[in-house]
This record gives C-alpha cells, sequence and structure tokens, in this order.
C-alpha cells in the first residue's frame, strides 16, 4: 500500500514555481512583522546578554560574566523562590477558579453574558490602576478593606507590610485580573462537549460530581492545557500590577523576576547586559516549562 | 531516524547562527572611541545662529515650567532663534535620551538631575564658555558638573537642599519651643521635640521623611560620613550605624510611619502627604516643598535648620544643564545655557520654581523669593554650614546606586531581615561593587 501511494505521488506533476510560492507569499507581511519585533529582538537580546552596557550604544565583552553574576547574586535566588512561589500558586487558582467559575456561568440559563462580563472586566483593567487602586483599598490604615473588616471589630491587617500576606495579596490580585480570561477559554471548552454524553451519564444514574469527574474533566483537558500554558507564561511575566501594588516590598518579599530585569534595565546604574541576561534565563525557564507543558498534554492526549 | 537527525541538524544550524551573531557586538565596541571630540570654538558671532533650531530637553518639577517658557521666549528673540522646549516625565528622562541618542537623534541640551548616565555623551563646555566660566558658580555644585580631566559637561542651573520641616500649630499646641535658627537642634534634640508634640497632640507619628536614599544621605552626612566620595566608598560602619539607628528606633515603635517604608518596595515615596495631613509634626525633606507647602498647607507651618550632629547643613541636591556632543549645534547650545544661567535668568528660574542659587553673586547678593523668604532663608543659611563631603557625594557616579542600596539596607533592618551590624556590612560591600563597577 505504501509503495502504491509513493508511485502515485511520483507520478503528480510538480507545481510551477510561482504556485508553489503563492502559500509563503502570504505569509510574508506577518512573518516580517513576526521577523522584526520578535525573532529579531529576541536574537538581539541574547547577544546583548554577552556584552555590559549602561548606555545602549557601547559594549565591553563580558561572555558569561552577566549569567555568573545573576546566578552567584544571592537576591536573585531570593526572587526566583518568590517567582515560582506566584507562578504555581497562580497557576493552580486560575485552574481552580477557572474551571470552577466556567461550570457555573455554564449552567446559568438566565444573565450567562452578564457573568461572563463581569468576570471578564478585571481582565479590561489596566493592570497599573488595578495595581493602585488595589494598594489604596489594602492600606492598614485607612484602607477599604480594614475599615470594612473594623465595622466587625477585626483588627488592622497589614497586608502590604507583612512578607507572607503581601504574596497572598499580590496572588490574589494576579489571579482576579487574569481568571475571566481563562474562564472564557474553559467556557468554549465547556460548549464544545457533546450534550447527549451528560445525557448518557444521567440514563447511567451518574450524580452530577462523578459527571464532572468522569466527563466535564477528561473532556476538557484539552483547553486546561491551554490554560496551564498561558497561566504559566503570565504568572513568570508578572510586573506590572504588582510594582504599583507593593513596589516588589515589603523587603523584597514580592519581587519576581521582571522586576529584577526591570530594575537593572531602566533604573539607575543601567545594566543593559544584566538585564539581557535575565530575561534570557527567563525565556529558558517559561520554554522548558511550557513544552514539559505540551508534552505531558500530549501523553494524556495519546493515553 | 532520518527526522531526527535532520531535527538535530536544524536545532544545531539555528544554535550556530545565534552563536555566530553573539559573536558581533551589538553597537560600539567600547575602546574604539566615541566620534571625534568637539573641536573647540574660540568665539562665534551671535548673529550665525540666526533661524536656526534648538532641542532642550526638559523635566518640570512644577513651577519653575512657565518660568523656562519665559527665558526661552527672551532667548529666541534675542538670537532669532526657534527653540523647542521638550517636557518628558523625570523617570522616562534618562531612556528616552540614551534611545536618541542611539537613532542619532540627540537633543541638543538635556536637563538632568546628575551626569553619571551621560558622562561619556556630553560637550566639554570649557571651548564655548571659557575656561573661567566656572568660576561664577559656588564651588560646591560644580564639583557635580566637572568630569574627569576638569571638563566642564554641564552647568549647574540650580540647588536644592534637604531639611526639616516643622508643623507650627502642633509645635504651639504642645508648648515645645523651636530650635534657634543660629543654634540648630541637635539630632536627640530634634527627636526629643517631636516625640513630645507627638504625645501632646495625640499625632499618629512623631517624624516623617521621604523614602529616599537622598534623604538617608543627610542623616550619614550629618553623622560625618557618606556612601560615595571622590571614586571611593566611603562608608564608617560606626558612624553609619550611630546614623540611623535613632531612625530604626522611630520606626520599630511607630513614632516614624514603618509601613510607609516598607510598603512600597523599591520605589520612591514621598511622605509630603503625611505631614500635610498633620499626621507628624516634623518631616525631613528639603526646599523644593516649600511652594507646595505654601499652597496646600492648612496650617502655619515653618522650613527649620537640619540638626546637627558631628556636622551642621543638609544634604546638597540640584539640577544641571548639559549640552551633548552629538548635537548639530554646539555653539548654540552652549551659548543657551550660558543665557538661562545669567545672573538676572537664574534668579527669575530660581524664584519660580522655590531653588536656591548656584551663582556665587546670587549668593552673595541674596535672593527675594515672591513667598516664604523667611523658610528660604533657614536654607541659604544651612548652605553655608553644609559640608563638602555631601558634593562629593552626590555628584559621585556610584552614588545613586548606593542610595538605592542604602534604602534597601534600612527596609531590610525594619523589616526585620537582618540587623543593622550586617546590613551595613552588607552595605558597604554592595558600594564598593559599585564604585568598582561605574569608576
Amino acid at each position: 500500500m505504501a509503495a502504491v501511494q509513493a508511485a502515485s505521488r511520483l507520478r503528480q506533476p510538480k507545481a510551477p514555481l510561482k504556485m508553489r510560492l503563492v502559500p509563503y507569499l502570504f505569509l510574508l507581511p506577518n512573518m516580517a512583522i513576526f521577523g522584526l519585533f520578535t525573532v529579531w529582538p529576541a536574537i538581539n537580546g541574547f547577544n546583548i546578554s554577552m556584552y555590559s552596557s549602561s548606555n545602549g550604544r557601547t559594549f565591553r565583552w563580558e561572555g558569561a560574566g552577566n549569567y555568573q553574576r545573576i546566578l552567584t547574586d544571592e537576591d536573585f535566588w531570593g526572587i526566583v523562590r518568590n517567582t515560582v512561589v506566584y507562578a504555581l500558586s497562580f497557576v493552580l487558582l486560575s485552574v481552580v477558579l477557572g474551571v470552577m467559575l466556567a461550570v457555573l456561568v455554564d449552567q446559568q440559563r438566565r444573565g450567562r453574558t452578564f457573568f461572563r462580563s463581569v468576570f471578564f472586566v478585571p481582565v479590561l483593567i489596566s493592570p497599573v490602576v488595578a495595581g493602585l487602586v488595589w494598594n489604596w483599598m489594602l492600606e492598614r490604615q485607612n484602607g477599604l478593606i480594614n475599615t470594612f473588616l473594623g465595622s466587625f471589630g477585626i483588627p488592622e491587617v497589614p497586608w502590604l507590610v507583612d512578607n507572607a500576606l503581601a504574596m497572598v495579596v499580590v496572588i490574589g490580585v494576579g489571579t482576579w485580573m487574569q481568571v475571566g480570561f481563562y474562564m472564557l477559554i474553559l467556557l468554549a471548552g465547556l460548549q464544545s462537549i457533546d450534550p447527549s454524553v451528560y445525557e448518557a451519564a444521567k440514563i447511567d444514574g451518574a450524580s452530577r460530581w462523578r459527571q464532572f469527574i468522569s466527563l466535564t474533566f477528561p473532556l476538557l483537558q484539552p483547553s486546561i492545557l491551554v490554560v496551564v500554558v498561558l497561566a504559566t507564561i503570565h504568572g513568570f511575566q508578572a510586573f506590572d500590577f504588582i510594582y504599583t501594588l507593593t513596589g516588589g516590598g515589603p523587603v523584597g518579599a514580592t519581587t519576581l523576576i521582571v522586576q529584577y530585569i526591570y530594575e537593572n534595565g531602566f533604573v539607575s546604574p543601567i545594566r543593559y547586559g544584566v538585564a539581557s541576561a535575565g530575561s534570557v534565563l527567563l525565556f529558558c525557564a517559561i520554554f522548558a516549562l511550557t513544552i514539559v507543558n505540551w508534552m505531558i498534554g500530549r501523553k494524556r492526549e495519546a493515553a | 531516524m532520518a527526522k531526527k537527525i535532520r531535527t538535530t541538524a536544524r536545532l544545531l544550524a539555528a544554535l550556530t547562527a545565534v552563536a555566530m551573531l553573539g559573536a558581533c557586538a551589538p553597537g560600539q565596541v567600547e575602546g574604539q572611541g566615541s566620534g571625534a571630540a568637539p573641536s573647540a570654538v574660540k568665539s562665534v558671532d551671535p548673529a550665525e545662529f540666526a533661524g536656526k533650531t534648538l532641542n532642550y530637553v526638559y523635566f518640570t518639577d512644577g513651577p519653575d515650567a512657565q518660568a523656562t517658557a519665559q527665558l526661552i521666549s527672551k532667548f529666541e528673540e534675542k538670537y532669532k532663534v526657534k527653540v523647542n522646549l521638550e517636557t518628558l516625565p523625570y523617570k522616562d528622562l534618562v531612556t528616552s535620551v540614551h534611545a536618541r541618542l542611539s537613532g542619532g537623534n540627540a537633543p541638543d541640551v538635556v536637563r538632568l538631575t546628575g551626569l553619571t548616565d551621560f558622562r561619556d555623551d556630553l560637550l566639554d563646555l570649557r571651548g564655548y564658555l571659557g575656561e573661567d566660566y566656572a568660576k561664577a558658580f559656588l564651588p560646591g555644585p560644580v564639583v557635580g558638573a566637572t568630569g574627569k580631566d576638569g571638563k566642564m559637561l554641564a552647568v549647574p542651573s540650580d540647588l536644592t537642599l534637604n531639611g526639616p520641616f516643622v508643623n507650627l500649630d502642633m509645635f504651639k499646641k504642645a508648648g515645645v519651643s523651636l530650635p534657634d535658627p543660629e543654634k540648630p537642634w541637635t539630632w536627640e534634640q530634634m527627636i526629643d521635640a517631636a516625640t513630645k508634640v507627638q504625645k501632646a497632640t495625640g499625632s499618629q507619628y512623631a517624624f516623617a521623611m521621604d523614602k529616599s536614599g537622598h534623604r538617608l544621605s543627610t542623616v550619614l552626612n550629618q553623622y560625618g560620613t557618606a556612601l560615595v566620595a571622590n571614586g571611593k566608598s566611603a562608608l564608617d560602619a560606626e558612624k553609619a550605624k550611630k546614623a540611623l539607628t535613632p531612625l530604626i528606633d522611630m520606626m520599630s515603635d511607630n513614632r516614624m510611619p514603618r509601613d510607609f517604608w516598607l510598603g512600597s518596595g523599591s520605589r520612591y515615596s514621598g511622605a509630603n502627604e503625611i505631614f500635610l495631613a498633620q499626621d507628624a509634626p516634623v518631616y525631613l525633606s528639603g526646599n523644593w516643598q516649600v511652594g507646595q507647602f505654601a499652597k496646600n498647607a492648612k496650617f502655619e507651618w515653618a522650613a527649620a535648620p537640619n540638626p546637627c550632629a558631628d556636622n551642621c547643613g543638609g544634604f546638597p541636591g540640584g539640577k544641571y544643564m548639559a549640552a551633548l556632543q552629538q548635537s548639530k549645534n554646539p555653539a548654540l547650545a552652549a551659548e543657551f545655557i550660558r543665557f538661562m544661567n545669567r545672573t538676572e535668568n537664574q534668579e527669575t528660574f530660581i524664584k519660580a520654581g522655590g531653588f536656591l542659587p548656584t551663582r556665587k553673586d546670587l549668593t552673595e547678593k541674596g535672593v527675594a523669593y515672591p513667598a516664604r523668604q523667611a523658610d528660604m532663608n533657614v536654607f541659604l543659611k544651612d548652605l553655608a554650614r553644609t559640608p563638602d563631603l555631601g558634593y562629593a557625594a552626590n555628584s559621585d557616579p556610584a552614588f545613586v546606586g548606593s542610595a538605592t542600596e542604602l534604602v534597601n539596607a534600612v527596609s531590610d533592618v525594619v523589616g526585620g531581615k537582618k540587623d543593622l551590624s550586617t546590613a551595613v556590612s552588607d552595605l558597604q560591600k554592595k558600594t564598593q561593587s559599585l564604585v568598582e563597577e561605574l569608576h
């Protein structure tokens, strides 16, 4: 059979060169923009990571010096720990809450669009503004939340000045900002599940929980994989709202890797090489985790 | 198998391409020279400037913007030129000017708070303004404008000085006396007075201070030490501990706002709102607050002389006007800087902005400010008491980075991450490393 197919392929006349070029020409504008604004800066960033520069114009060769400097910096490993704690918690909460919200919204007969919009609104808010507003609400004295808690006799909670609480706040605000987006992805996944499988399960006497565990969850896995990959990327790249919410404090307890990169690249003394090396390390970490996620997902799909 | 070999070959090719790109410098390699040195211009006929355009990159502290625009109009009229005033947010200024230098679109003149980020890009103004031009200015600010081999890389256009403010209403209510302008408080006396006022008035805090390494350097300077000076790490551990202990003690019992210090992470934070809300009777900031307080304070207040320890006086800051080597009109840029810093023009500018003068003649003559003269006189008097160490520290290329580390060190102690001795010892190491990196 294979031999017959190969022979028929050989007999097919080759399309003229012009025709073979057509798909590439259609792709060219997009690829040119992608190459110019994504691939080239990424390669150049890797290149800059091997030099030191304080002005972006004159460079001194460092080789692996910037990487060595980062990897031997005690503060950096604390920042890595914070980033891992944040990213893991963010991914976990995003998936769990995203699935819960998607299932709840999907079950609504009335007002589904309204609830979908309500949970999606935080995604539309500028992260900088979200950070500032939460900062104001979480201030120990005169903050909206502590004032509210105070009316029940609860003493002031140091949300932003206690190391552990500040991390909890940052994870909570980060999840609040993004979970609506993940909910939409999961909702689309839920709605693509054939309703007849639920009907069959009901006839078989499966409870709602059994239906969720044995049908919804396994059939939703491709969407969950997408959410896990996107949340991992978002989690490792979190910066803007944290900078306005806690500034990375108290005492660096919520400083994540992108803030480390930002402060080396844009706060005096400027170190473009160190910032680029940090970016390369972050890229490698996200790339490796995405590949792992993808491989696990493929294995599950195959099983 | 063949597919695997093809994939591996492609991966290796991509890696080789990236590695080869890595071998190409992304820009000019240091040591290859940054273009021709500017040729010295002995004299230029002002008539030659007519019709030319000058780009001035500026950031504003607020009230100075209008005075700058007025002075620019006068300059345009006198020389028949056009000046494009480009006002940028302060935090974007350095990266924006760097980007413009990279793109070959450099402004002609730029207003800076320090030369560290542009030292190699600035025009030596001696060729245009003369070797003796700097003598018209106070020696302290000139230190910050001077480059290697005595190059005059900028002109100090205004001066600021850190110092405390007091809430007169609260002091009066508490019956606590103010310091004699001729005989300032010691640090102990100031804290004692602030604490008494806090207790008597029930204010939330006794003392507030901006979260800034520059403001903390005031205290170091008063206790006879500095982070860096003259190209060396200059921090004396014992003096630093003595200087920082009162602040840390006050934050530990919340006489000074602990949340304010810890809650903003690595960001600068001004405590002016705490003072304006009458939550603290004493606030350490600087003379640039005078205009703001005159407008917004709903109580009687005054500037107080800086407290003394080993030294008296405050810690200096200020701004510079510099021309860039890439300027297409260097002679016009130098003339613009000279014009803006003439006695009468600097006087107009500093009066509007509430700054202190950098010119010797203005300092000797005195400046009649439109309001709050007595408070500005307090700063002017403190200027005379300020030791040279402060100017040397503030102008050092490693100062800004070291000041950030100083804030981090205090935060580490206040947040309970380190004890003071360890924090100061780590700060010394970081400062030393910054000096080695930036000199």
